[in-house]
C-alpha cells in the first residue's frame, strides 16, 4: 500500500464531507434533538392534560359517589337516581364522556365493581385516578364500619415511607450514595450512541462505495491506486469525520453544561464537584436525605468515567472499523442502495441483536446472554459499552477487545478481496454466491 | 522500440477465460488500435496493462521492464465506463484525479488550468459535475486523463458520448499529444477512426489475438491487391479496376503508350470495417 495516495483518499473523503452543509446541520440538530427527546416524556407529562372530562356517576351502593372528588381534569356528577340505559344514551349521543356505574356492595359488604362506558376509551390517567378513588372511598367506608373513633388518623400514622438508598463499596471502604436508575440511564446511552455511530459511519461507508461504483468513477480510481487503499482511504477518512463530530458534540455538551450551570440553582452543582462520599455521610442513615438531583449527578460523578470514555472511544474505532469493512464489502457488489437490502442482512441482524442485548443489559449486566454479548465480537462494541457503568473486569475488557481486533483484520482481509472484484462488475445484480466466487478469486 | 509488451497473457474469470496467450507489442509514439467485438477481451487487456486486474498467467513489460506500480502514474486511462463524482466542484474533482496520479497540488492546479483555458472552459473550476452536460463532462474527464502528461494514454471507446465538433477536438488532441511523443492506445468499435488515426492495429476476439500489425499492412493483405486506374482519353474520364498481379509500371507503360492521360493510380485497400467483420465472422461481407 502507498501510504501517498491512501493519504490523498483520506483527505477528500473528509474534507468533502466535512464541508457539506449536511454534516453542520446534523452536528448542531442531533444534540438538540437528544434533549429533546430526553425532555420529551416530562414536557409531556407536563402538558397533555386532558381537557376536563364530565362523568356521570350511578352509584348503587351508596358509598363511593359522596367521596369522589372533582379535580382539573374531571368532574363527576350524580346521577344515581337515573336509568342505566338513560345515561348511556346520553353518553352515547356525547352530552356526557362516560358514566361511571358502581355495584351495590357485596353481601359481606367488603367490596364494590365498577365499569365505565365511554365512546371513546379513557385515558390510562383517568383510569388510574377512577381505581384509586373507588379503593380509597370502599376503604374509607371499611375503615369506619369497625367504629374506632380515630381508626383512619392511626392508619396514616402507621402507613411507611420507605425510599430504597443504594450505596456501593469500593475497594478501600468509600462508600458512594448511587441511584441504580441513572446506572440503566447510562447504560443505556452508551449502548445506543456506539449503536447509532456504527450505523450511522458505516452506512457512510457503504453509501460512498456505491456512489463511486453507480457514478463508474471507480474504474478511473483504481487505475490510479490499489483498491485497497481505496477502501481504507475512504473508512479512515470517515472515521475521523466520525471523530470530528464527536469532538464537537462533546465542545456542545460542555457549552451547555457550563450554561446549565448558569441558570441551575448553585447547590444543585455544587454536588457534582464535593466529595461525593461526603453525600452520603458519614453515617448515610442519620444524615439528612440528599436531593434526589443531587444522587444522580453524584452517582453520574462517580461513574468510571474515564474507563467509560476509553472503552467508547476503542470499541467505537473497532467497532466501526469491523462493520465498516463489511459494509464496504457490501456496497461493492450493488449499484444503488436499493438492492443492498438483502445483503446488507448479515450485518444488521448482529447489530440489532447486540442493540437489544444492550437495552436490557441493565436488568442483569453479569447474567451469561450479556457477558457472551460483549465478548463475541459483532455484538461485543455495542453490549460490552452497556455493560460498564455496572463495573467491568479490566481482563474482561482487554480479551472483548483483542477478540474484536482479530475479527477485524479477518474481516478486513476477506472484505477487501470482494471490494477489489466488486467495484469493476456492472450491470447485473450481485447474491452471496458471487462474493463468494470474488473472494477466492485469485 | 516497445513502450509496452504483452507475453502470453491468461486471465480468466471463474470458467470464463477473458484472454488466452494473447501477447501484443505497442510501439513507443504511435497510435495503437486495440479492436475486437464486446465481450472479445479488449477491457481486461487494458485493466491488465493498467495493473487494475492482475494476470493468471504471463507478463506485461513496459519500456522492456516488468511493469511496477510507480509505472501506473505515467499512464493516462479513461475507461469506456466513465464518470465522476456528482457531487464534486469541477476544479477539486480535477485536482483529485490528478493527485492520485502523482502530482503535487500547486502542479495539478497550475497544469489543469492550462487546459481549461485550452478548452475554453476556465469558468466551470467551481462548478458542480452534475451541472454540466455529458459532452462537458467528456471533456473534463479527457483533461483529468491527461493532465499529468503520461507516456502512455489508454482510451477506450474516446468518442462515444461526444457530438461532432467536440469529437473532432478530442481527435486534434490525440494526434497532437502523440506528435510531442505520447503513446495512445485506442480501443473503439468506430473503423473510420482507425482508419483515420491508428498506426497500429491488434485485433482480439473471442480471447486470442486475431491479427496485429502496421494498418496499411493489414488493409493490404486482407484486400485483393486490386489496382484502381483513373484515366482520361479523348472519350472523356475512365475508371479501370486492374488486378495488382500484373506488373504495375508495364500496365502503366501501357496506358501511357496509348496516348491517354493518367489521371491516378493507387492501390485499392479493403476498408478496416470489412477486415473486421471478415475476421470476426469469417465471411465478407457484402458492399
Amino acid at each position: 500500500m502507498k501510504t501517498r495516495n491512501i493519504g490523498v483518499v483520506i483527505r477528500r473523503e473528509y474534507l468533502n464531507r466535512v464541508k457539506k452543509k449536511s454534516f453542520l446541520v446534523i452536528t448542531f440538530v442531533v444534540p438538540v434533538l437528544f434533549v429533546a427527546l430526553c425532555c420529551l416524556p416530562t414536557l409531556i407529562m407536563l402538558n397533555t392534560k386532558e381537557a376536563a372530562k364530565e362523568i356521570s356517576v350511578i352509584d348503587r351502593s351508596g358509598i363511593v359517589a359522596p367521596a369522589l372528588a372533582d379535580n382539573e381534569t374531571v368532574t363527576f356528577i350524580d346521577k344515581s337516581d337515573d336509568d342505566v340505559d338513560a345515561v348511556k344514551a346520553l353518553v352515547a349521543a356525547g352530552e356526557s364522556d362516560a358514566l361511571l356505574l358502581i355495584s351495590p356492595m357485596d353481601v359481606d359488604e367488603k367490596t364494590v365493581n365498577a365499569e365505565t362506558y365511554s365512546l371513546k376509551p379513557l385515558g390510562i390517567d383517568m383510569t388510574e385516578n377512577l381505581n384509586r378513588q373507588i379503593n380509597d372511598a370502599v376503604e374509607g367506608y371499611r375503615v369506619s364500619s369497625y367504629g374506632i373513633e380515630g381508626l383512619q388518623e392511626i392508619m396514616d400514622a402507621v402507613k411507611p415511607h420507605i425510599k430504597l438508598r443504594t450505596i456501593t463499596l469500593d475497594e478501600d471502604g468509600g462508600e458512594t450514595i448511587s441511584e441504580s436508575g441513572v446506572y440503566m440511564m447510562v447504560s443505556m446511552l452508551l449502548g445506543m450512541v456506539i449503536f447509532m455511530f456504527v450505523t450511522l459511519f458505516g452506512g457512510m461507508v457503504m453509501s460512498g462505495v456505491i456512489e463511486e461504483k453507480s457514478s463508474r468513477v471507480v474504474e478511473v480510481l483504481v487505475s490510479s491506486v490499489k483498491s485497497i487503499e481505496l477502501m481504507y482511504g475512504k473508512i479512515i477518512g470517515i472515521a475521523l469525520v466520525a471523530f470530528t463530530q464527536f469532538l464537537l458534540w462533546i465542545v456542545l455538551a460542555l457549552v451547555l453544561f457550563v450554561a446549565a450551570g448558569a441558570f441551575l440553582p448553585p447547590e444543585l452543582m455544587s454536588s457534582v464537584t464535593a466529595d461525593p462520599a461526603a453525600l452520603a455521610g458519614v453515617d448515610g442513615l442519620t444524615e439528612a436525605v440528599p436531593s434526589e438531583a443531587g444522587i444522580v449527578l453524584s452517582t453520574l460523578a462517580n461513574l468510571p468515567l474515564v474507563k467509560i470514555l476509553v472503552s467508547f472511544i476503542l470499541y467505537f474505532i473497532f467497532g466501526y472499523l469491523l462493520y465498516a469493512s463489511l459494509y464496504a464489502a457490501i456496497g461493492s457488489a450493488v449499484e444503488n442502495e436499493g438492492d443492498s437490502q438483502q445483503l446488507q442482512l448479515p450485518v444488521t441482524i448482529p447489530l440489532m441483536l447486540a442493540f437489544f442485548i444492550a437495552l436490557y443489559a441493565f436488568k442483569a449486566p453479569d447474567s451469561a446472554l450479556v457477558f457472551w454479548g460483549s465478548m463475541i465480537p459483532f455484538t461485543s462494541p455495542i453490549v460490552m459499552l452497556a455493560r460498564i457503568p455496572f463495573g467491568v473486569e479490566i481482563w474482561e475488557l482487554a480479551l472483548s477487545l483483542a477478540v474484536l481486533a482479530v475479527t477485524f483484520v479477518i474481516c478486513a482481509y476477506i472484505s477487501s478481496r470482494i471490494y477489489r472484484v466488486g467495484i469493476l462488475m456492472f450491470g447485473r445484480k450481485s447474491t452471496f454466491k458471487d462474493l463468494w466466487k470474488w473472494f477466492k478469486q485469485k | 522500440m516497445n513502450i509496452i509488451e504483452c507475453r502470453d497473457i491468461h486471465k480468466s474469470f471463474g470458467d470464463k477465460v477473458a484472454l488466452d496467450g494473447v501477447s501484443l507489442e505497442v510501439p513507443k509514439g504511435r497510435i495503437f488500435g486495440l479492436l475486437g467485438p464486446n465481450g472479445a477481451g479488449k477491457t481486461t487487456m487494458i485493466r491488465i496493462i493498467n495493473r487494475i486486474t492482475v494476470p493468471d498467467n504471463g507478463t506485461v513489460l513496459f519500456n522492456g521492464a516488468p511493469i511496477t506500480r510507480e509505472v501506473v502514474e505515467k499512464i493516462g486511462y479513461m475507461p469506456e465506463e466513465r464518470g465522476l463524482y456528482r457531487k464534486m466542484q469541477v476544479g477539486e474533482q480535477a485536482v483529485y484525479l490528478a493527485m492520485l496520479k502523482g502530482m503535487s497540488e500547486r502542479e495539478a492546479v497550475s497544469g489543469l488550468k492550462q487546459w481549461f483555458i485550452r478548452f475554453g472552459i476556465e469558468d466551470w473550476w467551481k462548478k458542480k459535475v452534475e451541472e454540466l452536460s455529458k459532452g462537458m463532462a467528456q471533456k473534463l474527464q479527457f483533461i483529468t486523463t491527461v493532465v499529468h502528461k503520461p507516456s502512455l494514454l489508454i482510451l477506450d471507446e474516446p468518442f462515444s458520448g461526444f457530438d461532432p465538433v467536440n469529437a473532432d477536438i478530442i481527435r486534434k488532441e490525440i494526434l497532437r499529444l502523440r506528435d510531442e511523443g505520447a503513446t495512445i492506445i485506442l480501443s473503439t468499435h468506430n473503423m473510420e477512426s482507425v482508419e483515420e488515426l491508428c498506426d497500429n492495429i491488434a485485433l482480439i476476439d473471442k480471447a486470442r489475438l486475431v491479427v496485429a500489425g502496421g494498418v496499411d499492412e493489414i488493409r493490404r493483405r486482407y484486400g485483393n491487391n486490386d489496382v484502381e486506374l483513373v484515366y482520361t482519353d479523348a472519350d472523356g474520364r475512365h475508371t479501370e479496376v486492374l488486378p495488382r498481379s500484373v506488373n504495375g509500371s508495364d500496365t502503366l507503360a501501357q496506358f501511357v503508350g496509348r496516348g491517354v492521360t493518367v489521371n491516378s493510380y493507387r492501390e485499392l485497400m479493403p476498408r478496416m470495417n470489412d477486415i473486421f467483420i471478415k475476421l470476426v465472422t469469417g465471411k465478407e461481407e457484402k458492399r
